[in-house]
């Protein structure tokens, strides 16, 4: 009976954060400099047709009935029409969405994956050669400023070997093919991602090696593992399954938030490789003065956050019932 | 503490790598193997991806672009006399100064669904922006009073009053297919907002005239435009040149920058980068036997403007000291590295027939020390005085100091607004040259680079600035936008004369300019008001960035070169697979 109060509770915090987000966002790109109208005018157009253009983006009205009027619209799952696709952004948002999460959540999953495996080694080798290079190759590729990469790879990859697409998701000549079938595309999809998902590999396993290296070093600490060394458990299977599972915790934490941010995509990966995904989008609508579509996606970012902070918090009371906030 | 089983790790490896190259390889040669079917289509370059389709929405050069190869209008731009001449329509307008009349006859020609494109179409394109006021095309069309078709092939329009820009503004506007939007039409008139909801229409499948019709269109990667078989100038002469088109399709590619596009350019995954190249690629691009560099001229215009309401700019002696002062040379040998022309005029130098040769020159053919002195004589003769002058006793050039007013008070230091380097460098650069040219007189100006948005609604919307660097990518060739950027009905919120400039012997000539009829009494009124805003400097044209574009060679031959550049229709319907 508690739990369910303090869910209900916690659920009545998360709408009121939103609708705060909200708020601030919709007053944020209202007062923010710039004129939407003024970019989307030239000298072939009057002063009278940019006052038309703002009567229709509905920029005639105050910004209190703009905001109830979104409100309004936000409880019937309209979210407006952008601005200059003058595409409802629901629909901008579900083309552009499926690209950043394949890219983002596969690039997660496989940096999360080797930066255990590679945490674990570095760590059963602590001060030996192993870990020294591992550590500092995490740091430094960690470090690494994300565009300049990018740009290096695609250059040697992309242009000096001409081994992959420079840019974009699809290539037209396999995707105006009617013979190509599912595999093919399926295939094709996954050759222009191999540049992209080495950059953010690259720039991820690092932070999953670290943590997880220090995570294990503090775990070999524990008694069980000393247990389990006394009952004369081989090395591996003490390191593989004693130590390891109980060290990779945080990195199943920091994965699960990974994932919740990932729908945010990256703006520069994404501008860089040309991915057709939000984080472009986001950066696009934002320096356009897209207001609808800009909000949208900020929201939606917000929504996703604040659902998966709930769901954490939800399942930490649930498995600890001293939690109670 | 034993290590990893060796064996199995190398073993691991392997698979990996095995299983990598396979995917390598598979994927490669599947697009090696496509490419090669795709050789009669031309692979364009775009810096962003094109918004809309719905030709009445389209406002981002990118989709207008692409909307500019399926919309036709009456009449177009020979590429070589850059005079209008009739496309859709059968030959030059015939105007009838009593009635006030233009008979346009329409030549036979057909939409891409396969029906016959008429008058009525002409008619309807022209009621529905009246109707519906659509933005960009509704001052162009609310002038005429009233359209008639007395057959298919002939449409009159009736203007309420002269109107110099009726042919060069009015009929160059796309035709739309009257049976598709009158549909559209009607459903928006059921609505609240008619407009809003025609602009809001996704045209999936537009049903347009020009030499290509979409095929697909994959949002955020490409977009496919294939041969318009319907299209009217197949197989014939128009100005001389057999039109096509001869390459089967148009793909627009999406590149988020621009080194990447002409990496691709390079690789030879585009046949052309459209957009124009910036001047530190230009040698890499030259020492490619595989590229072909066009040089073009633009109808741009890149200018400081000053806010000329209020002080310090109220005062003409000041600008012109500001205009005797800029260096042009300068900016356009090591700013534009060479690739700009300079202007004296607001009419770009390639716009021959409006362009006014006759305008004053400030500081030509001097050197920095001497504009310095010419520019200090002009401020000293209008009463300026410093505390440290820029020229001392003995003429020898100083740094000036302490600039006062002619009523004694100091001059109040001033900013000169410019986009972000990120988003222009040039122009970011201009500001930079224009403040320290502006402090070696004393004058404490501050260059103050801001985004471009929140420049444009400090200039256009709230009119809260000293003065600014702007600049126009793409100048309409008629000049009527002279009168829309210093008439002084136009200085009001988003309004055109952003300078705030009021000379009613301007306003004057500038409405006689628009009712001009005959094209050269317009022409001596237009030269006529290029002299006076030279004379009266609210604006200082800077310079025309020349237009250098890059395509492959040995794949398609046949591009014509314009004001503007060789991505135009001319060459679309010319170029022919090597």
């Amino acid at each position: 009976m508690e739990l369910r109060r303090y869910i209900a509770r916690r659920m009545i915090q998360v709408i009121i954060i939103f609708f705060v987000i909200l708020t601030v966002l919709f007053l944020l790109f209202r007062w923010a400099p710039g004129d939407p109208v003024s970019m989307m005018v030239d000298p072939d157009m009057t002063q009278e047709d940019a006052e038309i253009l703002i009567v229709q983006l509905g920029l005639d009205q105050p910004i209190g009935v703009q905001y109830f009027i979104y409100i309004k619209n936000f409880f019937t799952g309209h979210f407006g029409f952008s601005f200059h696709y003058g595409e409802p952004v629901v629909d901008i948002i579900w083309n552009r969405l499926p690209n950043t999460i394949l890219l983002f959540t596969t690039s997660i999953i496989l940096s999360a994956f080797v930066g255990v495996f590679l945490g674990k080694i570095a760590s059963w080798h602590k001060g030996k050669k192993t870990d020294s290079l591992m550590t500092i190759g995490a740091l430094v590729t960690h470090t690494l400023f994300l565009p300049w990469l990018a740009l290096i790879l695609i250059w040697v990859f992309g242009y000096k070997f001409g081994w992959f697409p420079i840019n974009g998701m699809i290539s037209e000549e396999v995707w105006l093919d009617p013979e190509a079938g599912f595999i093919a595309r399926a295939i094709d999809v996954m050759y222009h991602m191999v540049l992209p998902l080495f950059t953010l590999f690259l720039i991820h396993f690092g932070a999953y090696l670290l943590i997880m290296r220090s995570s294990m070093l503090e775990t070999l600490k524990e008694d069980y593992i000393l247990t389990a060394r006394a009952k004369g458990l081989e090395e591996k299977v003490i390191r593989d399954h004693h130590a390891a599972p109980n060290a990779a915790l945080p990195v199943v934490t920091s994965v699960g938030l990974s994932l919740a941010f990932s729908i945010n995509g990256g703006a520069l990966t994404e501008t860089v490789f040309t991915w057709p995904g939000i984080g472009r989008e986001l950066v696009s609508s934002v320096s356009q003065n897209d207001y609808p579509l800009a909000l949208a996606c900020f929201l939606m970012i917000a929504g996703v956050v604040l659902v998966s902070n709930l769901v954490v918090d939800v399942l930490y009371a649930y498995l600890d019932p001293r939690i109670r906030y | 503490m034993p290590c990893i089983n060796a064996k199995q790790r190398r073993s691991s490896c392997r698979w990996v790598l095995i299983l990598a190259c396979a995917t390598m390889l598979i994927t490669g040669s599947l697009f090696i193997a496509s490419t090669a079917s795709a050789a009669n289509i031309l692979k364009m370059g775009l810096l962003q991806e094109p918004k809309t389709l719905n030709v009445w929405r389209a406002s981002d050069r990118w989709s207008r672009k692409v909307v500019g190869l399926m919309y036709q209008p009456l009449y177009v731009r020979d590429p070589e006399t850059l005079k209008l001449i009739p496309w859709l329509a059968a030959e030059p307008p015939q105007f009838d100064e009593k009635t006030l009349c233009y008979t346009v006859k329409i030549r036979p020609a057909k939409w891409s669904d396969g029906t016959e494109l008429t008058s009525e179409d002409v008619a309807f394109t022209a009621r529905f922006i009246n109707e519906f006021k659509v933005p960009r095309y509704r001052s162009k069309w609310n002038f005429v009073k009233k359209i008639e078709t007395p057959d298919k092939h002939t449409v009159k329009f009736y203007l309420k009053e002269p109107k110099a820009i009726f042919v060069s503004r009015s009929l160059t506007t796309p035709i739309v297919q009257k049976k598709e939007w009158t549909k559209l039409a009607e459903e928006a008139r059921k609505t609240k907002k008619p407009l809003k909801r025609l602009l809001n229409e996704k045209i999936k499948r537009p049903v347009s005239s020009g030499p290509f019709v979409l095929k697909e269109w994959r949002q955020g990667t490409f977009l496919y435009l294939q041969k318009n078989k319907y299209f009217f100038g197949t197989g014939k002469k128009i100005q001389g040149r057999l039109l096509g088109p001869y390459i089967d399709g148009v793909i627009f590619k999406i590149y988020g920058t621009s080194d990447a596009s002409i990496l691709s350019l390079k690789k030879g995954s585009i046949d052309m980068f459209w957009w124009g190249i910036q001047p530190g690629y230009i040698e890499d691009l030259r020492a490619n036997p595989d590229i072909e560099l066009f040089q073009n001229e633009k109808s741009a215009l890149y200018y400081m403007g000053f806010n000329v309401r209020k002080a310090p700019f109220k005062d003409v002696n000041l600008r012109r000291a500001v205009a005797t002062l800029v260096d042009e040379d300068f900016i356009i040998k090591r700013i534009l590295q060479g690739y700009g022309i300079r202007m004296y005029s607001i009419v770009p130098p390639g716009n021959a027939f409006w362009y006014c040769p006759d305008v004053p020159r400030y500081g030509e053919g001097l050197d920095r020390e001497a504009r310095i002195k010419k520019a200090f004589g002009i401020l000293r003769d209008a009463g300026y005085t410093w505390e440290v002058p820029p020229v001392d006793e003995s003429g020898k050039v100083v740094n000036g100091e302490g600039i006062k007013l002619p009523d004694g008070k100091p001059m109040e230091k001033f900013t000169i607004l410019t986009p972000p380097a990120d988003y222009d460098p040039h122009r970011a650069m201009c500001g930079m040259m224009m403040q320290e040219w502006l402090r070696m007189l004393g004058v404490p100006a501050y260059s103050k680079p801001m985004a471009f948005g929140a420049l444009l609604q400090q200039v256009k919307v709230r009119h809260d600035f000293d003065s600014f660097i702007l600049g126009y990518g793409s100048l309409s060739l008629d000049p009527d936008y002279l009168r829309n950027f210093f008439i002084s009905t136009n200085d009001k919120k988003r309004g055109w004369n952003m300078s705030g400039y009021n000379n009613p012997h301007f306003d004057k000539i500038a409405n006689e300019s628009a009712s001009a009829m005959n094209r050269d009494k317009r022409r001596s009124l237009i030269w006529e008001m290029q002299k006076i805003i030279i004379r009266d400097v609210p604006y200082i044209p800077l310079y025309d960035p020349k237009l250098i574009e890059a395509v492959r060679k040995g794949r398609f031959t046949g591009w014509v070169q314009m004001l503007g550049g060789v991505g135009n229709l001319w060459s679309f319907c010319q170029l022919k697979p090597m």
